[in-house]
């Protein structure tokens, strides 16, 4: 069974897969403000990153850096296929339990 | 954008001093690019400096918060024990628990350093144990004291040091937490550079 992931893991997988090449740390982070439409903390998205690369669902490699960076270096992500199994895995949960319901709900429930 | 605004010497020092060696990089970059891409043009140098000091501390508080937590559940847990079930003599408690306390700081600076191969580490961890533990402790007694306090429980509190020590005490655990996480650090700093040797 894949891993299940919680919605913060989501957004964060999601995103990288939205930015494919240029999915690093910062990057990361403005695609989960962006989406979230709220302000989130490095600290959340850099540890959110480390637990999935421990549990193999991404990988990483250090690349160069830019001046705006002070020249260090940028940690790009990519996604294991364990991680695209979690993915589609927690899209069909969401799937099976909206499943015969139209959205928005209306009315009193 | 400015490729020039700096954030504060100390919070990037405290950065390096809490992640992994291998991790400053690119983490003290990405917020680096932030500060001076987005938030510096935005608020300017004082609340730019004042976000930058807050990431970090969300950095140190991450790192701590299983230390702190265990830390600020034992104080909760030996509180409601005096309460609750107050002892004749409060020697054998008061000597298990501080040797807990005592534990608990110094494995949070030893753990710190062992990640980060940094003493200072330890001692940044340790406070924010205590600190963290402490903010925990009181929200803790407070808890308590909403759902219980009859003139039984309000009697066992005088008797196991008042309530002004239920919400000193955690305040003063700050300095054990800065020594206590030192001598972690320093242990693990070393056991770390033994281990790689």
């Amino acid at each position: 069974m894949a891993d299940i992931l919680g919605s913060f893991e989501q957004a964060v997988l999601l995103a990288i897969v939205r930015l494919r090449e240029d999915a690093y740390g910062r990057a990361v982070l403005k695609e989960v403000q962006s989406r979230l439409g709220r302000d989130v903390a490095a600290g959340a998205v850099h540890a959110t990153l480390a637990r999935l690369e421990g549990k193999n669902l991404i990988a990483s490699r250090l690349g160069p850096g830019t001046p705006v960076r002070g020249g260090r270096s940028r940690r790009f992500y990519r996604l294991h296929p364990k991680g695209l199994h979690a993915l589609n895995d927690a899209r069909m949960t969401v799937d099976n339990l909206w499943h015969g319901l139209t959205w928005p709900l209306k009315g009193s429930v | 954008m400015s490729t020039s605004a700096t954030p504060p010497r100390w919070a990037e020092t405290l950065l390096r001093a809490i992640l992994k060696s291998g991790d400053f990089d690119s983490v003290s970059g990405d917020l680096l690019e932030e500060y001076r891409e987005s938030i510096h043009p935005v608020r300017g140098q004082r609340r730019a400096d004042l976000w930058y000091v807050t990431e970090v501390l969300g950095f140190a508080s991450r790192s701590a918060r299983l230390w702190g937590t265990l830390f600020g559940a034992a104080v909760v847990a030996r509180n409601a024990l005096d309460w609750f079930a107050p002892p004749l003599n409060f020697q054998t408690r008061a000597a298990v628990s501080t040797y807990l306390g005592v534990g608990l700081l110094v494995a949070s600076g030893f753990c710190a350093a062992w990640r980060s191969r940094s003493a200072v580490a330890g001692t940044v961890a340790g406070v924010t144990t205590a600190a963290m533990g402490g903010f925990i402790s009181i929200v803790g007694a407070v808890g308590l004291l909403a759902i219980w306090h009859g003139p039984q429980t309000m009697m066992a509190i005088r008797g196991s040091g008042g309530l002004g020590e239920v919400f000193t005490l955690p305040i003063l655990m700050i300095l054990p937490g800065l020594l206590l996480g030192t001598v972690g650090g320093i242990a693990g700093a070393a056991s770390n550079r033994f281990h790689s040797a």
